[in-house]
């Protein structure tokens, strides 16, 4: 499989090297940008292919409208389909069966193919269960028979992953790995964000709510919009570290929280890859943390090089570097965006956390975990979290009281649920 | 192994020899008159870690041979600055060493000629030795970018036919300008000290030496004996100072002000830290040797006749390490830098 020619990602890499004697953790934040001008500079991009899951579980018959909606926003997202991106519809049920092309074999975007598998999505009906592990393998077969094409999913279901057990669902996701991009989107407050969550998170997609069925086309139309412009094949975060040391974390922290510390695959000579999935015009923010041998005042050594390769070649580096110092004042700095995603990390994990506590009855470790995240987000200007915790816990301003909302919209907490990855960049000096 | 002499400088810009038009040091050609530019050799030490290619020293604390980035690809460890560098160019010997006592080499040296193209002859020399100020941030920089503009300047200025003492003192503003603009870090801006000479042969057969300085890198002029051995330089320091104001050379005021420099190029010195006196012109027709060091190596030598000792009856190179190595027995407790120069007469140049 030959790649694209791809160059000129830049890599940048935000730290304080000094470290007082006896320490060793390295802290260092990692932005990777493609700009406009690497994406269009991509000499051949592979071949496209897009599926379109869409839940015809029997649950979708109700309310009225949802299943409408859903198959108005299947139809939005095929519009958005550029010539010549292989395509195929699926219908979602305790099975998975192809709904467009009827044979299930991917087939060039067009004017014609379009309006046909509009029409054929014109025609489902729902009716049956949900098994989202099958619907996974389906793709994944699709996959396997179209060697080297970028492919992409859209996963829409309103309900929870009944008809296999958790392990079956597990072992799919599995296996799907670094096969295809996933993003998920569960329409109504039926649906479970973890469910949804574990497949965005290991298929490198997004997942979220729609909580009224009206906003699906739009969602689906960006969904495929942005997919269009992601040009860039898989690209991979390659990380050597020096002999001895010891790697803490490896997350992505920009746009959202991802842990890739246990996607680590060994490339041999001290270094280990992380798969970033494919890429458009974007730039994303990873933190990572390394633990190195201390050394003593006066020496420098080399804690991490971050390389991002596509294919074969490296594209862009970074170099993170560890001085060590007797000047406390120096080694005593935190870097302002390491601190800024620390937070980041902890306030996406206190909100699941909160939420968590919250549904078992654990009021008053709901309430801490809540508290302590609407602190996060007020104090980071994560104004979205902020406005979304708003729906679950009040905090009196003048004193500091907090106390879970008795009435939460089953939208708002699932809502809240999906987006606390969700981070917010660095302020601008203020 | 020396630096191919007549590498382009790593600014990129270079004199014309002809007409002084500043071009790009890639061309081959002067974009201004169209005489042909390969006619300028330089050099200049330290050359940083990439000196040591070729010759890697293996990590120091693993042992491993190979090196990306300066940095260990097994450990991580960052290899250190080479102690030493030397360069030749012509009969020109450079050495700079870190010395014992100091973590890093703030000292430079430059050298340059303009020469016939096919003979390799020069029509003119330039050199210089600058010492970073070590109590200013990152003096390095300055030390490295001064000696490096001096010499440009003065090779320029040469090769328009200057006399000594306007190309030198072409070289001290190309200097003080290259100190003042080299730091990053305007709180604790970078200094050091100049010393320079050029050596341009006259219609009569005879080679005028012009030489200046600020600060206490020294410049000696060695002829043949019986003619004693010259220091040709006059320290910008506090003892100067006081001798030149009636203090014994011996006395503990003398002595402690030794090493306080009353003048220095960088952005925090006068804007011409120096005056007439600064520069000086001698004729000579015998041969003999030039050379220029800094204090690291005139402690421990201080009076002429110490240094010149080392300065006879062997090649240029020999009599340099040897005054390296007599400084570092002496302790080291500076850089020590030091440009020998063998000169044996006009009809050396072409």
């Amino acid at each position: 499989m030959s790649s694209p020619e791809v160059s000129g990602i830049s890599v940048d890499v935000d730290h304080n090297p000094y470290l007082a004697e006896g320490t060793g953790t390295v802290d260092a934040i990692v932005s990777i940008t493609a700009g406009d001008d690497v994406v269009a500079a991509v000499a051949a991009p592979p071949d496209r292919l897009e599926a379109i899951i869409i839940d015809c579980s029997t649950s979708m018959q109700s309310p009225i409208g949802k299943f409408d909606a859903a198959k108005r926003a299947t139809a939005a997202a095929i519009d958005e389909l550029v010539d010549g991106t292989y395509f195929t519809i699926i219908a979602g049920t305790e099975k998975a069966s192809a709904v467009y092309p009827r044979d299930g074999w991917p087939t060039p975007a067009s004017a014609a193919t379009r309006a046909e598998a509009k029409r054929a999505v014109d025609g489902l009906r729902p009716g049956g269960g949900t098994a989202m592990g099958t619907w996974l393998a389906h793709v994944r077969g699709i996959v396997v028979g179209h060697p080297g094409m970028l492919t992409h999913a859209i996963l829409l279901t309103d309900g929870k992953d009944e008809h296999e057990t958790p392990e079956q669902m597990r072992q799919e996701i599995a296996l799907s790995e670094g096969q295809f991009t996933c993003d998920c989107r569960g329409v109504g407050t039926k649906w479970h964000v973890e469910e949804l969550r574990a497949i965005s998170s290991a298929l490198l997609g997004t997942v979220d709510i729609v909580a009224d069925p009206t906003d699906l086309a739009d969602d689906f139309a960006d969904m495929m919009r942005t997919s269009m412009g992601k040009s860039i094949p898989d690209l991979t975060l390659r990380l050597w570290t020096p002999a001895g040391a010891r790697i803490a974390f490896v997350k992505q922290v920009a746009p959202t929280v991802e842990d890739l510390t246990h996607r680590r695959v060994e490339a041999g000579n001290q270094r280990g890859d992380y798969p970033l999935g494919s890429w458009g015009t974007e730039d994303r923010d990873y933190h990572i943390q390394v633990e190195v041998e201390p050394a003593a005042a006066g020496r420098e050594k080399l804690a991490a090089r971050v390389s991002v390769v596509a294919g074969d070649e490296v594209v862009g580096e970074g170099l993170v570097n560890a001085v060590w110092t007797a000047d406390t004042e120096k080694s005593a700095q935190i870097s302002r965006r390491v601190a800024h995603y620390t937070g980041q990390a902890e306030l996406a994990q206190a909100v699941q956390e909160g939420l968590s506590a919250r549904k078992s009855g654990d009021v008053p470790t709901a309430t801490a975990k809540l508290q302590r995240a609407m602190e996060l987000a007020v104090e980071s200007g994560n104004d979205g979290t902020a406005k979304l915790l708003r729906g679950v816990i009040e905090v009196d301003e003048r004193t500091g009281t907090a106390r879970l909302r008795r009435e939460v919209a089953a939208a708002d907490e699932m809502a809240l649920d999906a987006r606390s990855t969700r981070t917010a960049r660095v302020r601008k000096e203020d | 192994m020396t630096d191919v002499a007549g590498r382009p400088a790593p600014e990129g810009q270079t004199a014309c020899p002809q007409c002084a038009a500043i071009g790009d040091s890639a061309d081959r050609f002067c974009g201004s008159c169209g005489a042909t530019l390969s006619d300028i050799r330089r050099v200049a030490i330290p050359r940083g870690r990439d000196a040591l290619e070729g010759a890697e020293a293996p990590c120091s604390d693993c042992g491993n041979a190979t090196f990306v980035d300066d940095y260990c690809t097994v450990c991580g460890h960052r290899r250190p600055e080479p102690d030493r560098d030397e360069a030749e160019l012509g009969a020109i010997v450079l050495i700079t060493d870190r010395g014992i006592e100091h973590a890093r080499n703030e000292d430079a040296a430059a050298a340059g000629m303009v020469v016939d193209g096919g003979t390799e002859r020069p029509y003119a020399v330039a050199l210089a030795v600058c010492d970073g100020v070590s109590t200013s941030g990152d003096p390095q920089i300055a030390a490295v970018a001064a000696s490096k503009a001096g010499v440009d300047a003065m090779l320029a200025a040469l090769a328009a036919a200057g006399k000594g003492r306007a190309v030198v003192l072409a070289g001290l503003a190309a200097a003080a300008n290259a100190a003042a603009t080299a730091g990053t870090d305007p709180s604790n801006p970078p200094s050091c000290t100049y010393t320079a000479a050029a050596v341009v042969p006259t219609p009569e057969g005879t080679l005028q030496i012009t030489v200046g300085n600020v600060g206490d890198s020294r410049a000696y002029w060695f002829p043949e004996e019986p003619t004693p051995p010259q220091q040709l330089t006059v320290d910008d320091s506090l003892s100067q100072e006081l001798i030149a104001a009636g203090a014994s050379a011996e006395s503990e005021v003398v002595q402690r002000g030794a090493h306080t420099l009353t003048r220095w190029l960088g952005a925090d010195a006068e804007a011409t830290p120096w005056s007439d006196s600064s520069v000086l012109t001698v004729t000579t027709a015998g041969p003999g040797w030039l050379l220029l060091c800094s204090d690291g190596l005139w402690n421990y030598l201080p009076e002429p006749a110490d240094i010149a000792r080392f300065c006879t009856g062997v090649e240029p190179a020999a009599a340099a390490r040897a005054l390296v190595a007599h400084a570092l027995q002496c302790g080291g407790h500076d850089n020590i830098t030091v440009v020998v120069f063998p000169i044996g007469g006009a009809h050396e140049f072409a």
